[in-house]
């Protein structure tokens, strides 16, 4: 965690500027969204539009389009810097230690201590370039849009946050039962593959002791065996992820069922929830992938603290 | 008992047994050496069946096609080639033998102290364990097979090149032990684990010496 704030704060300007101008997007975004329920209120009142309100829908719509163009930009552009940061400052580090006391063909030496860690220097460096900032603006948007929703209607916003996280519960559960399966497939693939290689390897064995029958049972149970836990686990998987499949269609099911009934009693304005239909998928989306997100910084971090040297 | 009469074999162009002819009566124990890349092993493939000669005969306890000479001579090669089975699938390949002939190699092949420890005993599966053998306990595995097989003809490729001299010793030990009527066929670059035979010959150039 440590090379990460050292990282951060070394690219400090264009970090800041990268986060900023992606809260502008989104907030960009988000009035977007409000003056569009705004209009459709406006029609469902039989209001008359004004040729102001579709003016500032146009302007919102053009800064809303270049302010993803700019986030993109500088969100890459900041994590180049950083990546880069990471090479040249482990560069240095490496060069300075070797400076200091390191002896060619040591343990401590540049060769040595690059071939221990390339791996981690490459994976941290890709998750930096390719990953680092989508993650950031992810986790944004899902805050800000909560922080927006709640306040606009609590009822709504629960309506679409505590299905999202029982699913998640749900995800989590069913994700761990598969890896239960697929772990002990792949065990069943790994055995079979070694008793074809040792085939190979024990052929004249097999031809002198005449096993051929024994090896081919051998042989057969084990594919057998793979099919098998393969079968299962892709019966499993198919279950789960239908089900999953599903469950994730229902925030979304729940908040036009809920959310329509209360526009029908006059609760709220059309133009309401259409703000909270436009807006759950950045919530439940940015939910969902919360775990997967964790993992991936975990490994992420685990590898930058590798390049400690 | 085997009889090799002008054998010649090669491989990619390059000649590994030239005209070699060879008797060996019941009981003989031969030793063959040289160095590596002679054709020691080579010629141990020939006797077992495992190659076809290009020319000349070969006759083992009088077969003369390789595929039923493989089925009379029973074979302990420098790799103990152990399939990840349990001991005792690797000791009788699948074959039913009696119980007793079973115990009885085990014990022949110095195997029945470290079994006993083991909680499955026989039954131990070796295919996630292989890693976990010692080479000389591999080894005694493969020459408990040779020994359940019970041929009239042992062939051994160096089984003892790869185990440390203590373990060599008795590996040795306890094949010669089980081969005292046995015809035996050894090729090996190590002198000393020859003493005791009836000949030893030396290959040079794909000729006997």
């Amino acid at each position: 965690m440590s090379v990460l704030a050292k990282l951060l704060k070394r690219n400090r300007l264009c970090v800041t500027v990268a986060v900023f101008i992606a809260i502008i997007a989104n907030l960009s975004q988000m009035i977007y969204i409000v003056h569009i329920g705004e209009l459709v209120n406006r029609i469902e009142n039989r209001e008359k539009v004004t040729s102001s309100l579709v003016i500032i829908l146009a302007c919102f719509l053009i800064s809303n389009v270049l302010t993803v163009y700019l986030k993109h930009y500088s969100g890459r552009y900041a994590a180049e810097k950083m990546a880069h940061s990471l090479r040249m400052g482990f560069i240095e580090q490496l060069l300075c230690k070797q400076r200091k006391k390191a002896v060619p063909g040591s343990a401590d030496d540049a060769g040595s201590v690059m071939s221990k860690v390339q791996n981690e220097l490459s994976r941290a460096d890709e998750y930096l370039s390719t990953t680092f900032f989508d993650i950031t603006d992810m986790l944004l948007t899902c805050v800000l849009v909560f922080v927006f929703l709640i306040f606009r209607n609590t009822l709504l916003t629960l309506v679409i946050f505590v299905p999202t996280v029982l699913i998640l519960f749900y995800v989590k559960w069913s994700s761990r039962k598969l890896s239960g399966i697929v772990s002990s497939a792949l065990k069943e693939k790994e055995k079979m593959n070694r008793v074809s290689y040792s085939l190979v390897h024990a052929f004249p064995a097999v031809k002198i002791y005449n096993a051929d029958e024994m090896c081919i049972s051998t042989y057969k149970n084990s594919l057998e065996n793979w099919g098998k836990h393969e079968a299962d686990m892709e019966k499993l998987n198919a279950l789960y992820n239908s089900l999953s499949g599903f469950l994730s269609r229902v925030p979304m099911l729940l908040l036009i069922t809920i959310g329509g009934f209360m526009v029908i009693k006059g609760n709220i304005m059309l133009g309401t929830l259409i703000v909270f239909l436009n807006m759950q998928s950045s919530l439940t989306n940015s939910i969902m992938n919360l775990p997967s997100w964790i993992s991936g910084f975990k490994v992420f971090t685990t590898n930058l603290d590798k390049l400690k040297i | 008992m085997i009889d090799l009469k002008n054998v010649t074999f090669s491989y990619d162009n390059k000649m590994i047994i030239n005209n070699l002819s060879l008797n060996i009566k019941k009981g003989d124990k031969i030793g063959i050496m040289g160095e590596s890349g002679s054709g020691k092993s080579t010629l141990l493939k020939l006797l077992a069946g495992l190659y076809r000669a290009e020319s000349g005969t070969v006759t083992v306890d009088g077969e003369t096609e390789p595929e039923a000479i493989s089925r009379k001579v029973s074979v302990v090669m420098q790799s103990p080639m152990l399939l990840p089975l349990s001991i005792y699938d690797n000791i009788t390949m699948g074959h039913k033998y009696p119980d007793s002939q079973v115990e009885r190699v085990v014990k022949m092949a110095r195997l029945s102290n470290w079994i006993e420890t083991l909680p499955d005993g026989l039954n131990t599966y070796l295919g996630d364990r292989a890693d976990e053998l010692s080479g000389g306990q591999a080894q005694r595995i493969a020459i408990a097979r040779a020994m359940c097989k019970d041929s009239e003809v042992l062939l051994l490729d160096e089984p003892a090149s790869a185990l440390d001299s203590e373990n060599s010793k008795s590996v040795l030990e306890a094949i010669m032990d089980y081969a005292a009527d046995k015809t035996v066929v050894h090729v090996t670059h190590q002198a000393q684990h020859l003493e005791g035979y009836t000949r030893i010959y030396s290959l040079r150039d794909g000729e006997l010496i």
